[in-house]
């Protein structure tokens, strides 16, 4: 059936490009603080103030950034992070459209 | 994202390299239990059904693989993917392991809150951290009923005061300002 296609095609296509980098990405959300935002991207990341502040307000006025890149398993652990901080996270190929 | 006011009252302050104490009134302490009671209840309620599995049970994979239907803890224990055939996955795989970190996070508030002597807290940064966790999480919760997203703030003030939402706002600011102090006297250690 389709979805089955859909999954070897995706699976097929991981093997080709398996160095293809992830992305994690920070969502606007109007509850969580700025200055929150700034302190766990410092706190899981190891960004200064001034990257991580950079960082919140492109999320505050873009409504999205991204915040990390590199293996697929190393973009799923940060984002499994960022939930535990209650961000919202999601992580995708970098080619991807959002 | 949002700015909480100032308003002059304490909440957290730094004491030292590495403590930070905030002291609460006895009712502030009591709805601060409450709620933070409320999250280890409400992550409780999502169970897996993998006890026959003690595989399982062990690398921490859970039996869920659809998102929660309750719009609160579907907010505290989000998709990771947009694609819903990896978010299933992701989530059945991860999911136990960040309901049993958010939960850890509630207990070390929680047990913090029953032990202080007087309603004075004191927390190491570790501790702190867990508080800022679990703190979010609650105004995340509150912010999903509260319907932060549709309601703008200026709608939220206007609340009629027989309005239960109203009491609900009001704990709602009051937890941003308290979280906003730890923050700061957290950031003021990391400069």
């Amino acid at each position: 059936m389709v979805k089955i296609d859909e999954k070897i095609d995706e699976a097929v296509k991981e093997i080709f490009s398996s160095d293809r980098p992830w992305i994690t990405i920070v969502w606007d959300d109007p509850v969580n603080l700025m200055s929150y935002v700034t302190y766990v991207l410092m706190e899981l990341f190891g960004f200064t103030r001034e990257k991580a502040h950079e960082l919140m307000m492109k999320v505050h006025t873009e409504g999205k950034a991204v915040v990390s890149f590199g293996s697929r398993e190393e973009m799923e652990h940060d984002v499994a992070r960022l939930h535990e901080y209650g961000l919202w996270a999601t992580l995708q190929r970098e080619d991807q459209n959002a | 994202m949002t700015q909480s006011s100032e308003e002059q009252q304490r909440g957290f302050r730094r004491h030292g390299d590495n403590a930070f104490i905030a002291a609460f009134s006895q009712s502030e302490s009591e709805v601060l239990i409450n709620l933070v009671e409320q999250i280890i209840e409400l992550l409780g309620e999502r169970k897996d059904n993998h006890s026959d599995d003690p595989l399982a049970v062990m690398v921490g994979i859970t039996s869920h693989d659809s998102p929660p239907e309750d719009d609160v803890l579907l907010r505290l224990l989000p998709n990771a993917y947009a694609d819903q055939v990896d978010a299933s996955e992701f989530r059945r795989y991860t999911e136990a392991t960040l309901r049993t970190k958010k939960t850890a996070h509630a207990m070390s508030m929680r047990i913090d809150l029953k032990s202080a002597t007087d309603g004075c807290v004191e927390v190491d940064r570790d501790g702190a951290n867990a508080w800022l966790g679990a703190m979010n999480d609650i105004r995340l919760a509150l912010g999903v009923r509260l319907k932060v997203e549709e309601n703008s703030h200026e709608d939220l003030e206007l609340l009629a005061p027989d309005d239960p939402l109203r009491g609900v706002y009001a704990v709602y600011g009051w937890l941003g300002w308290l979280q906003e102090s730890l923050i700061m006297a957290l950031m003021d250690q990391a400069l």
